[in-house]
């Protein structure tokens, strides 16, 4: 019989104590509140600077982007992504590092380095990427890369970028190249009709 | 499951389900609310994480690891590069050594922290559960800050980290230890000792310690039947012989040694032995380059290796076989929630179905790691 009521005061004690808890917590709604009221307000998202001498590196995950001026389609980013879902295509240039107008192709990066190869195709398809961040390291130009951070005044961070249609999400860098001048470029002397 | 007699039924449970924390189905052969068989129906997670490492790269392997043990990705992640590691026989620098015991024992807090909320949830205490998911928050900022994510990280590479710590993270992680070892009291106020919480908890799901071992459940589930086995303190790897920290075990102080409220309590000291760890990592740490050790090109020598480590769900192995190409031949990994699920039927027979819940939820499955 003594049992029963020790149990009695046992639940009403700890429910009691318990209460006091949440209680407290309700009573200092305005210092323990964390709830954000998300499209509204935003939680601020960390300094991006992490010291040292690493400033070159890309600390975050977010939409992937590529400064396609500045890619000479070496192919690394492709063999890093464990998910193969960066493609590209290339096409050889017929001088090294000049400029081909018709196509928007520019001969150098920006760091100097003469391009051998013409980018004709690189997609991106982020409804298959994993976020890993492995295809941003090995590019010797750095321009493969997720929005914000140290590129967030060229490309401010971009993490919501849910559609419709599934095809949108695979992003289309390079130029747009039709099939002939694709074919010009391929066989840049066609031999002339006699 | 055999033939259906008399007054019993086949009660199917999941596959969603909350309760049964991810993917999990549990075909249940009940008389009347006692249940007499459970069949748990697996893989409907399975994405094939042995066969892909097989055909990619072994840095490429790493993001993989994440999403096996989502929860605990650091530990994942730590288990598979501590085996590359010895498999290579690559000595990394001390720094490195000490930012992947703060970044494990900080992800062993985290995922605690949500195994304990989400098993006060399965139990009908809602309140403790948002308390909890409030500090893993915290922790989850500054993996944030240090890596970008927030839930798969790929933070640890063979040979060292993908980035350095930010520049104040020692006073970052002390504030947050200040503030979070005032709140594991508020925790056990609100949840542990609470007498319904208690009652639901005690003497339910006895595992008995030779049934444990029998089953080779590891971590806290096996701790939990009083069993004092860890692999960071009996085998240790990476520095963790440096540290000093207790192993907490089950003492069956409200029921019999090895109930679910057993469980459940050694998961909570463990925070706290967590906590002990992280600061004395956050005193001693070296300064130091992290890439020092990172080999250009991972071709590790023909062999194999098995490497245990501990994650917060026990025993996690990686079973590596190198032919001596940069993709592996063979990668194994040994699953502690696997086993935790194996003995679930055996435990489980003679409680009733409300019980089952309770047992399910002290295990801390994670069925991203059971169907791999």
């Amino acid at each position: 019989m003594s049992k029963y009521f020790a149990n009695i005061y046992d639940t009403v004690n700890t429910l009691w104590t318990g209460m006091r808890i949440t209680w407290r917590h309700m009573m200092n709604i305005k210092r323990d509140n964390v709830t954000l009221q998300y499209p509204e307000e935003r939680w601020p998202r960390p300094e991006r600077n992490i010291g040292f001498n690493h400033d070159n590196y890309n600390v975050i995950r977010s939409r992937l982007h590529v400064d396609i001026d500045e890619c000479i389609g070496c192919l690394k980013c492709t063999r890093a992504c464990p998910v193969d879902c960066i493609k590209i295509d290339t096409i050889k240039a017929p001088v090294r590092g000049e400029d081909i107008p018709n196509v928007g192709h520019t001969g150098e990066t920006s760091s100097g380095t003469k391009k051998a190869l013409l980018v004709s195709r690189f997609t991106i398809d982020m409804s298959e990427c994993c976020y890993c961040n492995l295809c941003t390291y090995p590019c010797p130009e750095k321009c493969i890369f997720m929005v914000g951070g140290p590129n967030g005044s060229k490309h401010p961070i971009d993490y919501e970028f849910s559609e419709f249609d599934r095809n949108n999400l695979i992003y289309q860098f390079a130029k747009l190249i039709t099939p002939g001048q694709k074919e010009a470029l391929q066989n840049p002397t066609p031999e002339v009709e006699a | 499951m055999g033939i259906v007699q008399g007054d019993q039924m086949i009660l199917n449970i999941g596959p969603q389900h909350p309760s049964t924390h991810g993917v999990l189905r549990l075909e249940v052969r009940t008389d009347g609310e006692i249940v007499s068989e459970i069949k748990p129906h697996l893989g409907y997670l399975h994405r094939c994480f042995e066969k892909h490492s097989e055909n990619v790269t072994y840095e490429q392997v790493i993001p993989f690891t994440d999403r096996c043990d989502y929860l605990a990705s650091m530990n994942s992640n730590f288990g598979y590069v501590v085996a590359m590691e010895e498999l290579m026989e690559i000595k990394v620098p001390e720094r490195v050594d000490y930012i992947r015991i703060i970044m494990g024992e900080l992800n062993r807090i985290a995922s605690h922290l949500l195994a304990l909320g989400v098993y006060g949830l399965d139990i009908g205490a809602f309140t403790p559960f948002l308390y909890m998911f409030r500090d893993r928050e915290r922790i989850l900022d500054m993996f944030e800050l240090t890596c970008g994510a927030r839930l798969l990280y790929n933070y640890m590479w063979v040979g060292g980290v993908s980035h350095d710590l930010p520049k104040d993270f020692e006073k970052i992680c002390i504030g947050f230890l200040d503030y979070f070892e005032p709140q594991i009291k508020e925790y056990n106020n609100l949840l542990t000792y609470n007498k319904i919480f208690i009652e639901r908890t005690a003497d339910v799901g006895v595992i008995p310690a030779d049934v444990a071992v029998s089953y080779g459940v590891t971590g806290p589930n096996l701790r939990g039947s009083g069993v004092k086995w860890d692999v960071r303190k009996d085998e240790p790897y990476s520095i963790y012989d440096r540290f000093e920290f207790d192993i907490p075990v089950g003492e069956g102080q409200f029921g019999t040694l090895g109930d679910c409220f057993d469980r459940y309590w050694v998961r909570m000291l463990e925070i706290s032995q967590s906590v002990k760890i992280l600061r004395q990592a956050l005193k001693d740490i070296p300064d130091g380059n992290v890439h020092q050790a990172l080999p250009k090109k991972i071709r590790p020598p023909k062999g194999s290796v098995y490497r245990r480590t501990e994650s917060p769900r026990g025993d996690l192995g990686y079973y590596i076989v190198s032919d001596g190409t940069p993709v592996p031949y063979r990668v194994k990994m040994r699953s502690p929630a696997f086993t935790a699920l194996s003995c679930l039927d055996e435990v489980s027979r003679g409680w009733m179905i409300s019980d089952v819940i309770a047992i399910l939820g002290s295990l801390d499955i994670v069925l991203g790691e059971i169907d791999r």
